[in-house]
């Protein structure tokens, strides 16, 4: 479970997170939507320490997360990343890119590390790229090993930072997929995403993020279909298609 | 072929059959004092810019200082002080450890601002993925940052190579007995000046044309495997 209590965050002057509140139960998918610049991405990078925060507490299984303390490194064993421009080490293999964490950082066995990493490829349909390099495979296939990566670390919790932003529309529904799958298998998930397709499917519950607050909070049934506030009726009425609206 | 042409290339092959050995004896020193003050330069170089890269900000300060200071001084003066006037406070080094030890000092500064700029590009989403999987930073460094920083950084270092190589040639002015020095004591015996800093100019080349050839060709290997950003 991932409790954010009364969180503020500043860059300078400017007041990014004004209180925000949030619980995500283990195994609950909560995507977190809303206009760029309105807080999302950062509230999900302190959830894992990469950003410090001014007031307020976070709480991930069991442990609070504190960017400075050197409790964070194990923290971030149990919460894993995906990032928007996936961020994969471009000097090792896909392979390699899964095994790095358990090996290195868990110090598992390498056998054992080497057979785990090539089911995940295998998960993400990617076991015939275990040898290629990063450059040489697509955004899509990048993204994928990603995630793998993170699998990798067996954690409670993965965060998604805009993970399918940076890809070509037609790459979008084969990473789409492999978060759906683990979805479905009770992955706890906090989705930064602009795919309300997604949202809609496979969320427990959405926020609405505005100007550092939560301004609406609910099952995509609701937000996304019926959102109450005016600023969600705003948001969703410019980035759906006006035909289809919710 | 005129007759006189002829003579003079024949006095010149007999005189470099004589003068070689002493000149190759000598390349043997020069490579000795670039191996060394080169591997010495590159790990303190390196080390100068992971200080400063930290966020220790006061040794970052001081290895700051430390790096334009001796970026400016000649490195002739930084050999005399070396050679010369640490004896006055109790340290003697031979010729050769002083040789190597100026040069190593001198160069490393260059070593630190290379790697420091090779670390400084590598993406800070190559900092966070490392992060996000648990890592440290000794080991984001070593794992994650260090591999792609020395390969945006292999050029430059390829030409501090080149470079210590040719400046090995200063350490003659403290009596390192290198190929410059052995070409220097030969003319000044025989007057051969023609003959004898041909021939060091052509061992030079010898060297130092074979090692840009190898690097450029790491360079290109090295560059496989990494690329485009996404």
């Amino acid at each position: 479970m991932i409790t954010i209590h009364r969180l503020r965050k500043n860059f300078g002057d400017h007041t990014v997170l004004k209180d925000v509140s949030l619980q995500v139960n283990t195994g609950e998918v909560v995507c977190l939507i809303g206009p760029s610049g309105s807080g999302k991405s950062t509230l999900l990078r302190c959830v894992n320490g990469l950003e410090t925060y001014d007031e307020g507490d976070i709480v991930a299984f069991g442990s609070r997360v504190e960017r400075a303390d050197p409790s964070i490194h194990a923290l971030r064993c149990t919460v894993g990343m995906v990032f928007q421009r996936f961020n994969l080490f471009p000097h090792r293999t896909a392979l390699q890119n899964v095994m790095e964490g358990p090996l290195y950082v868990k110090k598992e066995p390498r056998h054992q590390v080497r057979e785990e990493a090539r089911a995940l490829l295998d998960k993400v349909g990617l076991a015939h790229k275990e040898d290629a390099y990063p450059d040489s495979l697509s955004g899509g296939q990048q993204q994928r090993v990603a995630i793998a990566r993170a699998l990798a670390m067996k954690p409670e919790a993965i965060l998604f930072d805009e993970p399918t932003s940076a890809l070509d529309p037609e790459l979008v529904g084969e990473v789409l997929a492999v978060m759906r799958t683990l979805a479905a298998e009770g992955m706890t998930m906090i989705v930064v995403t602009h795919e309300m397709g997604f949202a809609r499917e496979v969320a427990d519950r959405v926020c609405f993020l505005f100007d550092g607050v939560i301004v609406e909070e609910g099952p995509p049934s609701q937000v996304l279909a019926a959102p109450r506030h005016a600023r969600t009726q705003d948001f969703l009425r410019r980035i759906l298609p006006p035909s289809g609206g919710a | 072929m005129t007759p006189d042409l002829f003579a003079s290339l024949a006095a010149f092959v007999a005189d470099a059959r004589a003068f070689l050995p002493i000149l190759l004896k000598g390349a043997v020193v020069t490579i000795e004092v670039t191996v060394l003050s080169f591997t010495f330069s590159a790990a303190l170089g390196l080390a100068l810019a992971l200080i400063k890269v930290s966020s220790m900000r006061w040794l970052s300060w001081a290895a700051g200082a430390f790096i334009n200071v001796v970026r400016g001084l000649p490195i002739i003066v930084q050999l005399f002080y070396i050679y010369f006037v640490l004896p006055d406070i109790g340290i003697h080094l031979s010729a050769f450890q002083a040789g190597v030890i100026g040069l190593g000092i001198a160069y490393s500064v260059y070593h630190a601002e290379n790697f420091r700029a090779g670390i400084e590009a590598v993406d800070r989403g190559q900092h966070e993925a490392a992060q996000a999987i648990g890592m440290r930073t000794p080991m984001l460094m070593r794992r994650v940052v260090l591999p792609q920083a020395f390969r945006i950084s292999l050029p430059a270092f390829g030409n501090i190579l080149v470079m210590m190589l040719k400046d090995s040639s200063l350490v003659s002015t403290i009596t390192v007995a290198e190929m410059t020095r052995a070409g220097q004591l030969i003319a000044s015996s025989t007057f051969q000046n023609m003959t004898v800093y041909t021939l060091v100019a052509l061992l030079y080349l010898l060297m130092s044309l074979p090692l840009v050839f190898v690097l450029r060709k790491l360079e290109r290997r090295l560059g496989t495997g990494i690329g485009k950003k996404p």
